[in-house]
């Protein structure tokens, strides 16, 4: 048999007239190589240094700006675990309900984005999408608790009603910018981001209008009845509950399991690695960009109901709420877009958080420093994890000749 | 046979040292591998001044990765490169076209929302006072084109992505011509033209060499070669077999030194006859990615125990012919029946769950998702197979189980289904894809070159699955540029060629040669009968 | 291939365009876009109609529209200060648009405005506390112009040379600067917002500014509006009259193309994202020193989302600097008109009325779907050995 087979060169050369990609093996693609072939441990490891860089750099521009940076950190850690001590942790101590508090939040949230962006849909729109469940559960609570039947019964069947509310809405508006990136191509970074904006102002009217108990002045709803809450076996008398703590954890094990074990995860997932693949093996592309931003909408939604419900106990003016739809991203991004992942990089959002409220309270240092960090986290989470993926593009490492 | 065999050119007087050379360019010697791969053995090529010299050659003869070490992509690995006499390295194509040589490639260089004079100046621009003297350029691209019968000169204002393709492979010459090229290279250029537009081609490149300047165009199109150029160099696996004349040669000749003297298929011994049609396709049309028509037209039946062969240069029609049978291209018109059915706007989805496989052509992107282990590729395409996914749940261990029994029957090393399929080497990828595919149970198969950068004894393994599934009463559409695998394989072989079936033949009764001519659009001139019992598409333009 | 612009239509007898023939032009190549813009409008009104509690059926009487008061709405007043609200998102909107045109989406721009304002502030206050001098307040605005284009260098080389996603870094800055903005103030002024500070005086042009409206509008306004009219005409002119501009569209649309031409698409690219940081950083020194009257801090800080209309902005515009500005002016007016219309009695909803523009692009882009966005932005483009 003569040589007319086609030579592993050529198998990166689809037109098979010996050009490809060969020859090029500069120091830079093997360390591309190197990183392409990271494992979970390496990924791992990628967050671990990024989140330590950015908070050694928060330390140095702390301290270059006059503050003292032990002090700082004593009071970071305190503000996330209250106590030194790992005995008295749960116990009168609420510190650490402020640090679990915005971490049930991060870790839904965190969920919708991995949601989308797995599959490679970039949802910057979660904001918008949790803005829009939350009112919807608040609208749903307002209008029908008082029509319910009271007592912990009653309240666990408003919260029941007001969550599937806050799905659906937080799914529909998703939908939205999903069918027209699917059917007209409209870029889903920018129709997702102008949502956002939109939502806020549309909430924010129809609150001022229509909600807004007569005679008050902010702009919010009326609180809601008592017994609309989540028990408080622990820590009692703070907005943190631990059945929200339950519920995000349940929502990422559950998305994990979905992206796992399912053949919707699966389809979602292999159409965010390879679309041709995907393709290939019968999935409708145009459906699943819909079914997939629905999806994360409706994770966002949950999120919105959530802290509706455990942490506000009413709802207000939307350009008040903290921008968790925008952390989530760099809480995503941190966990390499695995709804498990998220779990630790939401708790440690939620340090960052209350370490930051706690220090902002207790020392001149602004809040505003840990939003800093947290763009300094995305940054570095951003170049390494992109290393990986313009490695990937440049088909770079595995079967190299 | 390597080496240049020139006829006799007029190549008097030196052509090594810089005096007044006869020869526009030479490539003597010229090597180039990539890592093991051999694209370019010795080759040499002389370019005479003022004459149109064709590349000839069959896909991966190595036709481009010679012209790509001329205008200074590559570096080669041997051999000496000359322009107008003088030793030449070229680090860059920017010293290429400082030196005169102006490339016009496949895929073209110009910024579409730009005006034509915008791409023909473009990173030359002549300036006045800080702003670009449009109208200066003017008149200089304005004489060029006057000079050598361009139109474009009409359509200076005009985006070029408003031009049809022809006018802008126009635009990309002029561009070169005012960087002043001396010596062009044309790259495939009649792929995208019509015959039209193909004969408007060879008159500006006749008003080019009777201006001075030197072509070489590069093309798998015996015909074509023929007509334009004044000599042919065929290479074919990065040697150069021949240089000839163009009007002292013949089509045969020439298809013999582009397809070889291989060793003849062994014809394996049929057991069983084929049986009814399975997969019936009438006049098909499908348009291709870049909106014009690539399959026109083609009608064939693939019966039960028989693999019809489609032959072919890659570009003619193939991939988007299988592409449209399996689900994943629509329909533009005509019909696709299977088993009875019309399958013709059937879903991916719904052909796999009707038994249709589909090796695909490039299985890195397609066939498999590259970062999961072989275990998760194993459910690809099996999403809705039962026992794998029951409800919408996927059961890992039926899915781990199936992979590794295709690991086990498909002889895929290593045995290993947790290893991740881009650690695997060519040949063991596309044993699983093929395993994977076959387990599927299908009635029908569509492989399209499923040996392609695969190691020979995985292509060996893979020809005898292929034909144990036609003797279990498979109808297989095979797709491929190997000639040989076709005629190996092929129980009958459809030659295509610019989107038709030129004929139908026998294996048994065409040589390479008649193979040869037929896949660059010639009839067979010897009246060899077409295989009976088909309908098959009209013979192609002789081109 | 594209089925919107099928033919360059018009053209006068001697060959020449004249400005008729680039106006229908324009009008018929951005159709769906003024066709969205019109919807949209169409759409508002309707909606402002119903919250006003006006009958549908009025709606539909040529009556009713003429007699509405046009006149107290659109005075010049009121056009001063839509330039006033356009001159800021107009400059950061043509950076962007020079940035993304390239091939580099510059998605931070917020985050550049931010640091824009903050760092004017700060370098006017450390000259002269809060009584600069007008000299004070222009080294300052140069000062911010370089600080900015610091910044941006280190953005431009993770996106261009380390390949960093431009969509993730872009964020990155926007967060960085919602975080490092008011943190610098904090530093500088010990709270989020910084005290009051001088801000750029108007300029009065004798005589020309006696010219009615013209001369009011542009002659006796803040002098930083003629550098955005001269930058917005300057980068109208750069882009398609001057190599450089030719190199731009290149490098965005086929980096190859212009590799083979022998320039180096690294260094237009990243002269490209420069300017665009330093642009924005512009931008955001007029919104607290040039107009404003120092930093304001506390939310999404004074920048507001400004920086995302932007962006709204030029995509709106198509990636052309006049019709960009025009856009700018547009949303600039949006937000004006509010006020406007609270003048006369109308009292519709704010926080409905600032959608407009986001409605708008939501609506223009899906009619115009991914049609127009330079081919290659988003993808890094690596030079031949």
């Amino acid at each position: 048999m003569s040589s007319t087979d086609t030579t592993p060169a050529a198998s990166d050369d689809a037109s098979g007239d010996g050009t490809d990609a060969g020859g090029d093996d500069s120091l830079g693609r093997r360390a591309l190589a190197r990183l392409v072939d990271a494992s979970i441990f390496e990924r791992l490891g990628i967050a671990v240094a990024s989140t330590l860089l950015a908070l050694l750099i928060g330390l140095v521009v702390v301290a270059a700006a006059g503050y003292d940076p032990v002090l700082f950190i004593d009071n970071m850690v305190y503000g996330i675990f209250g106590t030194y001590s790992v005995a008295d942790l749960f116990g009168t101590n609420n510190r650490l309900a402020q640090t679990l508090r915005p971490t049930v939040t991060f870790i839904i949230t965190g969920v919708a984005v991995a949601i989308a962006f797995r599959a490679g849909v970039f949802n910057i729109g979660v904001q918008g999408q949790f803005v829009v469940g939350g009112f919807a559960a608040a609208a749903t609570i307002v209008s029908i608790a008082g029509s319910l039947p009271g007592g912990a019964a009653g309240g666990a069947m408003v919260i029941v009603v007001a969550t599937i509310a806050a799905i659906a809405a937080g799914g529909l508006y998703a939908m939205l910018p999903g069918i027209l990136k699917a059917y007209a191509g409209a870029n889903e970074i920018i129709t997702t981001i102008m949502l956002n904006f939109v939502a806020s102002g549309v909430v924010f009217w129809l609150l001022d209008a229509y909600f807004r108990p007569g005679g008050t002045f902010f702009v919010r709803t009326e609180r809601f009845p008592e017994h609309v809450s989540f028990p408080q076996p622990i820590f009692e008398g703070t907005s943190f509950s631990v059945v929200g703590l339950a519920i995000a954890l349940l929502t990422a094990g559950v998305v994990f399991w979905i992206m796992e074990r399912t053949r919707f995860g699966y389809d979602l997932v292999t159409s965010g690695h390879q679309a041709d693949a995907a393709s290939y093996s019968g999935v409708d592309a145009k459906r699943t960009i819909v079914a997939t931003m629905t999806f994360s909408g409706m994770v966002a939604g949950l999120a919105g109901a959530v802290y509706v419900i455990m942490v506000l106990s009413y709802f207000s003016d939307p350009a008040t709420l903290p921008t968790f739809g925008f952390d989530a991203i760099a809480v995503s991004l941190l966990a390499a877009n695995n709804p498990l992942g998220v779990i630790p990089a939401g708790l440690l959002f939620g340090g960052l958080e209350s370490g930051g409220n706690f220090v902002n309270q207790s020392s001149d240092v602004p809040r505003q420093l840990i939003d800093g960090v947290v763009g300094l986290v995305v940054l570095f989470v951003a170049a390494p994890e992109l290393f990986r993926m313009a490695g990937k593009r440049m088909d770079v490492g595995g079967d190299e000749q | 046979m390597s080496g240049t065999d020139t006829d006799d050119a007029g190549a008097e007087g030196s052509s090594t040292t810089g005096e007044g050379s006869s020869y526009a360019a030479q490539l003597s010697g010229i090597s180039k591998r990539f890592g093991d791969v051999v694209a370019n053995d010795d080759v040499n090529l002389d370019l005479e001044r003022g004459s149109v010299h064709a590349l000839l050659g069959e896909n991966g003869s190595g036709k481009t990765t010679l012209m790509n070490v001329l205008y200074g992509l590559y570096e080669q690995d041997e051999g000496t490169v000359r322009v107008d006499g003088q030793v030449r390295d070229f680090d860059s194509p920017r010293d290429a076209i400082d030196a005169g040589v102006g490339m016009i490639h496949q895929h073209f260089q110009l910024v579409e929302p730009m005006t034509v004079l915008q791409n023909v100046i473009l990173g030359t621009e002549p300036t006045r006072g800080g702003l670009v003297d449009e109208d200066a350029a003017r008149a200089d691209v304005e004489e060029i084109c006057e000079r050598y019968g361009f139109d474009v000169d009409e359509e200076l204002d005009t985006p070029v992505r408003e031009l049809d393709l022809g006018a802008q492979q126009h635009v990309e010459i002029v561009k070169s011509l005012y960087r002043g090229a001396e010596i062009l290279v044309l790259d495939e250029p009649t792929a995208v033209l019509t015959p039209q537009e193909v004969e408007g081609l060879f008159e500006v490149m006749a008003e080019l060499t009777a201006s001075g300047r030197s072509l070489i165009f590069i093309t798998h199109k015996l015909g074509e070669a023929m007509e334009a150029a004044d000599e042919i160099t065929v290479l074919r696996d990065g040697h150069a077999v021949g240089t000839v004349s163009a009007n002292a040669t013949s089509r045969e000749e020439l298809a013999e030194l582009m397809v070889g003297r291989e060793v003849l298929f062994d014809a394996d011994d049929r057991t069983t006859e084929p049986g009814d049609p399975v997969l019936t396709i009438e006049d098909l049309q499908v348009i291709g990615d870049r909106g014009r028509p690539t399959v026109r037209g083609v009608d064939c039946q693939i019966r039960e125990g028989e693999i019809l062969g489609v032959a072919g240069v890659e570009g003619n029609g193939q991939s988007e012919l299988a592409e449209s049978i399996v689900g994943l291209r629509s329909v533009a018109d005509g019909t696709v029946t299977y088993e009875g059915t019309d399958i013709t706007d059937a879903s991916r989805r719904s052909l796999i769950q009707d038994g249709i496989a589909y090796i695909p052509e490039d299985r890195q992107s397609e066939g498999l998702v590259l970062d999961y282990d072989l275990e998760r590729n194993a459910l690809l395409g099996n999403q809705t197979v039962e026992p794998f996914v029951r409800r919408g749940v996927v059961d890992w261990d039926a899915v781990g189980d199936h992979a590794e029994s295709i690991v086990e029957e498909y002889d895929v090393e290593p045995h290993d289904t947790g290893a991740m399929a881009e650690s695997l080497s060519g040949g063991n990828q596309q044993k699983f894809v093929v395993g994977r595919e076959f387990e599927h149970d299908p009635r029908a198969i569509v492989a399209a070159h499923p040996t392609r950068g695969v190691d020979i004894g995985s292509i060996e393994f893979i020809h005898d699955r292929l034909r144990e599934m036609r003797d279990e009463g498979l109808a297989v559409l095979l797709v491929s540029s190997k000639l040989e695998e076709i005629q190996q394989l092929s129980d009958r072989i459809a030659v295509m060629y610019e989107g038709e079936f030129v004929d139908v033949v026998d294996p048994g009764a065409v040589t390479e040669q008649d193979l040869g001519l037929l896949m660059t659009g010639n009839e067979l001139d010897d009246g060899s009968e077409p295989d009976s019992g088909t309908t098959h598409g009209n013979g192609g333009d002789d081109q | 291939m594209s089925s919107e612009d099928s033919e360059r239509g018009s053209q006068s007898d001697d060959g020449e365009r004249s400005t008729a023939d680039v106006v229908s032009d324009a009008v018929y190549d951005n159709r769906w876009r003024l066709f969205g813009v019109v919807a949209t409008l169409l759409g508002f009104v309707f909606v402002a109609a119903l919250l006003t509690d006006v009958p549908l059926t009025k709606l539909v009487d040529i009556e009713f529209w003429l007699g509405l008061p046009y006149g107290d709405v659109f005075t010049v007043g009121f056009a001063e200060r839509a330039l006033q609200a356009a001159m800021p998102i107009a400059l950061a909107a043509i950076g962007g648009l020079y940035a993304e045109k390239s091939g580099v989406f510059n998605i931070g721009l917020e985050g550049f405005m931010i640091f824009g304002a903050v760092n004017a502030a700060a370098v006017s206050w450390i000259l002269a506390g809060g009584s600069a001098s007008q000299l004070d307040l222009w080294i300052a605005l140069v000062a911010t112009v370089l600080l900015g284009l610091i910044y941006t260098a280190v953005f431009a080389v993770l996106t261009i040379r380390y390949k960093a996603d431009q969509i993730v870094a872009g964020l990155a800055v926007w967060f960085l600067g919602l975080g490092f903005g008011p943190f610098t103030a904090v530093v500088m002024w010990g709270g989020v917002s910084s005290p009051p500070l001088s801000s750029l005086d108007t300029v009065t042009v004798p005589v020309l500014a006696e010219i009615p409206v013209l001369g009011r509008l542009l002659f006796d306004a803040n002098p930083l509006l003629w550098v955005t009219i001269a930058i917005v005409l300057a980068s109208y002119v750069v882009l398609y009259r001057t190599r450089y501009g030719y190199w731009i569209q290149a490098a965005g649309e086929n980096p190859e193309a212009l590799d083979t031409a022998g320039v180096s698409v690294r260094r237009v690219r990243y002269a490209a994202v420069m300017f665009s940081g330093a642009v924005a950083a512009l931008a955001g020194g007029m919104l607290s020193i040039g107009i404003g009257n120092g930093f304001t801090g506390t939310g999404t800080t004074m920048v507001d989302g400004r920086g995302w209309i932007a962006i709204v902005a030029y995509l709106f515009g198509n990636y052309n600097p006049i019709l960009t500005a025009l856009a700018s002016l547009l949303f600039g007016a949006a937000q004006m008109l509010r006020i406007q219309l609270g003048t006369i009695g109308v009292d519709l909803p704010s926080s409905l009325l600032e959608q407009f523009p986001y409605v708008t692009v939501i609506v223009v882009l899906t009619l115009v779907g991914a049609t127009r966005v330079p081919s290659a932005v988003g993808e890094s483009y690596e030079s031949e050995e």
